[in-house]
């Protein structure tokens, strides 16, 4: 009697466990900022789904600054938590990621296929997810800093695109004088205390020809080193700037540009689509966007961006972790952000498709852009070397500290770093 | 026999206190040394490769070498000498007037427990807005005028004061709730004899209210200068220690090298430091309320 009570349960038990099994649920967390359309992800995610039966995607929702996100993700993962199986992180983490072990390395995963896989992108993104010859994570959208600017304005002034930023300062002082509107300024970018300051800072230095590094040393004790401050204290001190720019947030030109109080702005691609399809938005179709001027002598530069997906180290599903980041990272699913966000495409194929550029007619030249655009110093001390660049910036920009101290400053701080 | 029991008795009430006694090793002790210990190591979460070898007081040594370490101290230590003695005069100001004889209380009670109830950051990011260059309130008013707009949180001395302004207007209904009970607990009759003698309301104040309002004072001034010592949330979410690091405080250089540049080390050495700091700040009230207790 007994005997067989117990073989009944065991049935049973046997049971109950083949059909859990059966119906057995995986479910990744992804982890983005609310800054690089969750919605879209959402959508993206919900096709997942039903395109993998037995997996889940939730998709967590962090801070808007990239600074912000990863001051969560750094206590998450330290603490080696399971929790987030993907996450999306900018373009300047990867070498940070593969130091502190945080991301797991995809080379096993993509086997043989690995070279024929990062092939197929960009080379400045295949090369920016790949640290010391291993793949620390896989490309999701691209970007870099553009010229903004009112088609409509320029016309009525009859003035040309800026090549130079000499040319962008006569313009804006022209088209702000004849307006006569207090609240329009010339030209916006970041210089509050936030990662996009970096930016600032690197572009003019780029545009002169010269690098903050060389051969891995400091290389800031040059005239070149000074010319960013000088600029953009010209332009402030002549009020094109706006005189709070040391309280401007990314997201804040973005507003600025839409709201029409703005000829100019260096600021990333997902300004076009905002600015063309916002309900509140004063510019509607009368938005251009081309690349950043340039010194008299040197060339237009520009600062990489973009956001990469990498696996999380302590990710309990892996495997299913990786094929949803080969998902992601695909041409297909590159063409639907696109369309959806104006994200820039990282594979060269997807600027050339058809739909993609109805609904962003600039993609056009944003591919060579894009192709040519520079990585700010690869550390895996990045976080240090990003505070002593924007907080001096930062400083420079709100006139509490001349070019000289300000550049001094920035050296003395960057110095540990980079011995 | 009878001393047996006594003992057993007292074993008793170690065993009843063990309980808490662990939980407290654990979530206070625990901590505490394992800081101590941290600050004495180098762990640099970027640098996995170094491992976290022993380097004695190099930690300390760096911090008195660096710049910006003393910069946030300076800045901690004005918020404290600024924001303590104008939170405890307009908490004292909203305590008298709330111990008025309203006909409706509630409304005066709530209108003191609101700033108060609201998280920092949220008062923070309340008060960004309010001073904010474009769109804040304080330009506009200040326009009305005929003045320029100010670089309220750009210009450091205008951010030291727009933050001193928000943690005072945070920071004053908690001193208020304190004085408030304090006040009540003053007998009426002490007023009515004074009023009896001829005594004027300044009089009144001077010789009745501030003498017995002491203890509550003395409370209230060292919760708050506890918590100006740690000022974190306002600032932060105002300036993010801008423009430069000429608002930033201890406790947000703490959580810079702590959590954003993964330098455990030097973070704890840094946290040792505002643990003494806040040790000297309040020992000074701790021996008067020592003091006055002993007279009593």
């Amino acid at each position: 009697m007994k005997l067989k009570k117990l073989a009944l349960a065991a049935t049973l038990a046997s049971f109950i466990v083949g059909a859990s099994a059966s119906f057995a649920q995986t479910t990744l967390r992804i982890f983005t900022g609310g800054q690089q359309r969750p919605d879209v992800m959402r959508k993206i995610a919900d096709e997942y789904e039903k395109r993998t039966p037995g997996v889940k995607i939730a998709v967590e929702v962090g801070g808007a600054t990239s600074e912000a996100q990863q001051q969560y993700l750094n206590t998450v993962l330290t603490s080696k938590d399971s929790a987030l199986d993907v996450v999306l992180i900018d373009v300047i983490r990867p070498a940070q990621w593969a130091a502190a072990g945080w991301a797991e390395p995809l080379d096993s995963y993509l086997g043989a296929d690995k070279a024929k896989v990062m092939s197929q992108y960009m080379k400045a993104y295949s090369d920016a997810n790949t640290v010391n010859g291993k793949v620390i994570s896989l490309p999701y959208f691209a970007d870099s800093q553009f010229l903004y600017y009112r088609k409509d304005l320029l016309a009525k002034y009859k003035r040309a695109v800026p090549k130079t930023w000499d040319e962008l300062m006569e313009t804006s002082q022209i088209i702000m004088q004849g307006e006569k509107n207090p609240n329009l300024r010339g030209f916006e970018t970041a210089g509050a205390p936030i990662e996009g300051t970096v930016c600032t800072f690197l572009v003019p230095l780029w545009g002169e020809g010269s690098d903050m590094t060389k051969n891995g040393k400091l290389n800031l004790d040059t005239p070149e080193a000074r010319q960013p401050f000088q600029l953009l204290g010209r332009l402030k001190q002549a009020g094109v700037m706006s005189p709070n720019v040391g309280e401007i947030v990314t997201d804040r030109i973005r507003i600025n540009m839409q709201a029409g109080n703005l000829i100019f702005a260096q600021t990333w691609g997902y300004v076009w689509n905002r600015a063309q399809n916002d309900a509140d938005s004063k510019v509607k179709g009368n938005i251009g966007v081309t690349t950043l001027p340039s010194s008299k002598t040197g060339k237009s530069a520009t600062c990489i961006g973009g956001w990469q997906l990498a696996v999380s180290a302590f990710s309990k599903n892996k495997a299913e972790a990786v094929k949803f980041v080969r998902y992601l990272s695909s041409p297909e699913v590159s063409k639907q952000q696109a369309i959806a966000a104006s994200h820039l495409p990282v594979f060269p194929s997807v600027y050339k498709d058809k739909e993609v550029l109805a609904a962003n007619p600039w993609f056009e030249f944003a591919g060579p852009i894009v192709e040519t655009a520079k990585s700010r110093p690869v550390s895996p001390r990045y976080q240090e070397v990003s505070d002593a660049i924007r907080s001096n910036m930062n400083a420079y920009l709100s006139g509490t500290k001349t070019t000289d101290v300000a550049l001094a400053d920035m050296k003395k701080r960057l110095e540990p770093v980079f011995k | 026999m009878k001393q047996s029991k006594e003992l057993s008795e007292r074993t008793l009430g170690w065993l009843l206190l063990a309980p808490v006694g662990i939980l407290l090793a654990l979530i206070v002790l625990y901590p505490v040394a394992k800081l101590l210990i941290s600050s004495f190591h180098t762990i640099r979460l970027t640098e996995p490769w170094l491992g976290e070898p022993f380097v004695g007081f190099a930690n300390y040594v760096r911090a008195w070498e660096d710049e910006r370490f003393w910069g946030a101290l300076w800045n901690t230590i004005l918020y404290i000498v600024i924001t303590v003695p104008g939170s405890l005069a307009l908490g004292l100001g909203l305590a008298m007037l709330a111990n008025l004889p309203f006909k409706r209380k509630w409304p005066v009670r709530l209108a003191l427990l609101l700033p108060w109830a609201l998280p920092l950051v949220f008062a923070g990011l309340i008060f960004r807005w309010f001073f904010d260059f474009k769109l804040g309130f304080v330009n506009d008013f200040v326009s009305r005028f005929g003045f320029d707009p100010l670089p309220w949180l750009t210009d450091p001395i205008l951010a030291k004061i727009a933050i001193c302004i928000t943690i005072i207007w945070k920071s004053s209904s908690f001193m208020a709730l304190v004085l408030l009970a304090g006040l009540q607990s003053i007998p009426k009759s002490l007023y009515e004899a004074a009023e009896v003698d001829g005594a004027g309301k300044w009089l009144q104040f001077k010789e009745i209210t501030l003498p017995m309002l002491m203890p509550a004072i003395f409370v209230a001034l060292i919760f708050r200068t506890i918590t100006a010592i740690q000022t974190f949330d306002i600032p932060y979410a105002m300036t993010g220690g801008g423009p430069g690091d000429s608002t930033e405080t201890l406790a947000m250089y703490i959580h810079k090298n702590t959590l954003d540049f993964l330098d455990f080390g030097y973070g704890s050495a840094l946290a040792a430091i505002m643990f003494i700091v806040s040790i000297i700040a309040t020992s000074g009230y701790l021996r008067y309320t020592q003091r006055s207790a002993g007279r009593d």
